[in-house]
């Protein structure tokens, strides 16, 4: 293996991993190291949710009833919206249409930031209900978990406003733009722990 | 064209899976068929963001083993915590 192929694969993965022999890995290998790793935090996060359902079944019956549905729904249909509008922009910058690109960029912006705005004021909402995160077993979890997926989405309409910055500077375009690419496949695994939180934490009594 | 039309198709369709899950859930008791329904719609649209938004369907294959088994595996839970 030539020092150009170690550093692209960060030698880390076994060759069956690699793009010749697995396929086209979207976006590049360190975002992946980074969202397997935040795979695994969530994952423990969800773990320690099923256990304390099965000690705690009562309270965690009781504990979706207690949140703001409302909001709940609203940051779903919010996060959805966001991971359409990010996969709207991969498709323009294939096309070569940075315009639009762009714009379906700060599209997306705009939905994290309503994202952080609704559970801002879900938060505040429950401190209002007297809720806390030493309420409930219930309320323990979710906000370990929420308020982590609150951190994550925070930090990615950063990488948003950066990714827009190099968009405007030619960084990107149909032929070169893994960086872009990375930033999309790193939302969509936000998106995805949404997903999973939601019915977890809102939908199931 | 046809890439935009079935990036709108999914988005809508993630969005009436959502209101359909949140119904059930505010509608009934968590049966073990209501949750049974909510935990493999739950791993769909996680399948369906794994493959068409992450791309992962003509992408990296063990990748996409790993996150669709990680999609495979959580729903679950939930259908096997409610029999315990």
């Amino acid at each position: 293996m030539t020092n150009l192929q170690t550093n692209k694969s960060l030698g880390i993965f076994p060759p069956s991993w690699s793009e010749k022999r697995a396929g086209r890995i979207p976006g590049n290998v360190p975002i992946w190291v980074g969202i397997l790793s935040e795979l695994t935090e969530f994952g423990i996060f969800f773990v320690a949710y099923f256990v304390a359902k099965i000690n705690y079944p009562e309270i965690f019956a009781e504990g979706p009833k207690q949140l703001n549905t409302f909001i709940g729904i609203s940051n779903t249909l919010v996060l959805l919206t966001s991971s359409y509008f990010m996969a709207k922009a991969m498709s323009y910058i294939r096309r070569d249409e940075f315009k639009k690109c762009e714009q379906f960029l700060w599209l997306t912006f705009f939905a994290a930031c309503s994202y952080l705005c609704l559970k801002t004021w879900e938060f505040t909402w429950n401190d209002a209900q007297n809720i806390h995160t030493n309420t409930s077993q219930f309320f323990t979890v979710y906000y370990y978990m929420t308020f982590n997926h609150f951190l994550h989405v925070g930090w990615a309409a950063c990488a948003i406003l950066w990714v827009i910055f190099r968009l405007r500077k030619g960084a990107y375009n149909s032929k070169e733009h893994s960086g872009l690419e990375a930033l999309a496949v790193y939302w969509h695994m936000i998106d995805l722990m949404w997903i999973l939180i939601f019915p977890l934490l809102y939908v199931l009594r | 064209m046809k890439k935009l039309k079935k990036l709108e198709v999914l988005w809508i369709t993630l969005i009436a899976i959502t209101l359909f899950n949140t119904s059930l859930g505010e509608s009934f008791d968590s049966t073990v068929l209501v949750s049974t329904i909510i935990a493999l719609t739950t791993m769909f649209k996680g399948m369906m963001i794994i493959d068409h938004f992450m791309e992962l369907k003509e992408g990296n294959k063990v990748l996409r083993i790993m996150m669709r088994g990680y999609f495979f595996i959580f729903p679950m839970l939930i259908i096997i915590t409610l029999m315990m």
